[in-house]
């Protein structure tokens, strides 16, 4: 199935509006739900329930001038397992932010289950003074149904630049079979691993080491080696980094959402508004 | 050609290699890293970071602009310190071969990316100039490991010359920058570097 979304946040006195674009199933949005600070909260929702074999999906997101759009999922991405004939799943990101604009991006973790084959394309470009808050969680597989890293493929491509450079650029590519993900060149005992970035266009390098700074504390006081262990890093222009791998699902959640708030609270001056299903 | 190669691909070349782990000391410290698993540590790196580094080397050697691919170079290392350490070993290379040739490179660049433009400037073949800087690389690594683990010098010997392959094999992946890099432990453990108490190294 070939799918796609657009979604268009714009501004009307003072306040963020969405307007829908093309919308295919198996995408669904609702509506957008107002924020207490003016920006506009999207749920996005899969009626298929995951991401099948041959499914091609794409989201572009346009965030005008000084609007304010908060993204999220209704619940993971489940990658189901690829079917001889049928091309790897796909999915495709593409966000693009205004002067001045701001852009929470905040999916559920991405779950590939055993025997699928799934490539992710996410671009993000951000003109002057705009915001990026986004995070991306990867599960090694459904850990109840005894699976992990028994999918076949994930390759997982994200590139968020400004107008004058590359911000940062990951190109993961995940084959358990040939690449053994356990290794201490890769995740060692670890088993989870999520990103998250916090970036706005034109922060200087002082701005970013003491960001650095606040967020490596929380890092250091949140990780327990062997558990889970969590680092922050200046990236070399307009924002940071924070990385954490985890033996388990249950501990990322709270300490991801602290550093959202803590970079939220030092790069905007203002409180983060979170979405459902965190606290 | 050979003598130049062999004299900038030389692991003491003095720019500053040594006073860097990009991360393995804090390896080492949280019991990750150990010599029995630092074969299988190193080949694995190779085929991931190694390989990275290489296509980088080789697109400055054919000529790309070197400035656009720092710049894409420093948006893939997301460790600042790891980032930061190849900036000033690769100013500190570009000073010592404006020094050694007469030819200026730009003192803003990684290293990957100013190894490959002096191997351009010098003429010296793509896949042999990647070749080096991997070796040099993975020696500049298993020195740092010496100094942090039990590992003897005919052990450290012994294990470079059976990374061959995996160099070999990294290079021959690297041709475009495509390349995929997978390798958030030693990232993790290059930001959490700097808040150990006591550093044998600079990152």
């Amino acid at each position: 199935m070939k799918a796609r979304l657009e979604l268009r946040f714009e501004t009307s006195r003072g306040k963020t509006r969405l307007r829908l674009g093309s919308q295919e199933p198996p995408w669904r949005v609702i509506r957008a739900f107002p924020l207490a600070d003016g920006g506009a909260l999207v749920h996005l929702h899969n009626v298929s329930g995951g991401v099948l074999a041959g499914d091609t999906l794409s989201l572009d997101v346009h965030v005008a001038p000084g609007a304010r759009a908060q993204i999220t999922t209704t619940g993971a991405s489940r990658l189901y397992r690829h079917r001889p004939g049928l091309a790897d799943s796909e999915q495709q990101v593409t966000i693009c932010v205004e002067e001045g604009g701001l852009v929470e991006y905040l999916p559920d973790p991405v779950i590939p289950f055993a025997g699928s084959r799934h490539a992710q394309r996410t671009s993000i470009r951000l003109a002057e003074r705009a915001a990026l808050f986004a995070w991306e969680t990867i599960a090694p597989g459904r850990q109840a149904m005894g699976e992990q890293f028994a999918f076949e493929s994930l390759r997982l491509r994200t590139r968020i630049e400004s107008a004058q450079c590359p911000l940062i650029l990951e190109d993961f590519c995940l084959e358990p079979e040939t690449a053994p993900p356990d290794s201490p060149a890769r995740l060692g005992g670890y088993t989870h691993m999520t990103s998250f970035y916090a970036i706005q266009v034109g922060r200087s390098a002082t701005d970013l080491l003491q960001l650095e700074r606040q967020l490596g504390e929380i890092a250091i006081r949140e990780s327990r080696p062997g558990c889970t262990i969590w680092g922050a890093s200046a990236l070399a222009a307009d924002g940071i980094i924070v990385r954490g791998l985890s033996t388990t699902a249950s501990n990322v959640p709270a300490t991801l959402a602290g550093f959202w708030k803590a970079a939220r609270r030092f790069l905007t001056g203002e409180e983060a508004v979170p979405p459902r299903k965190l606290k | 050609m050979l003598l130049e190669l062999l004299q900038l691909a030389d692991s003491a070349l003095p720019v500053g290699g040594a006073s860097h782990s990009f991360g393995l000391e804090a390896l080492v410290e949280e019991g990750i890293l150990e010599p029995h698993n630092l074969t299988a540590f190193l080949c694995d790196y190779l085929a991931e970071a190694g390989r990275m580094e290489a296509a980088f080397v080789r697109a400055a050697r054919r000529g790309g602009c070197p400035e656009v691919l720092s710049a894409e170079l420093g948006a893939r290392r997301p460790a600042r310190e790891s980032r930061e350490a190849s900036l000033k070993i690769g100013r500190r290379f570009a000073g010592l071969f404006q020094a050694l040739t007469g030819v200026c490179l730009s003192p803003e660049l990684y290293y990957p990316v100013a190894f490959g433009a002096a191997g351009g400037a010098l003429a010296i073949p793509e896949e042999p100039l990647a070749q080096a800087y991997l070796q040099q690389s993975v020696t500049g690594l298993v020195s740092a490991c010496q100094r942090l683990m039990p590992l003897g010098q005919v052990a450290a010997g012994r294990l470079i010359w059976n990374l061959r392959p995996a160099i070999l094999g990294a290079v021959s992946k690297s041709e475009g920058l495509e390349c995929p890099c997978f390798t958030p432990l030693p990232e993790l453990a290059s930001m959490r570097h700097a808040w150990m108490e006591t550093r044998l190294f600079i990152s």
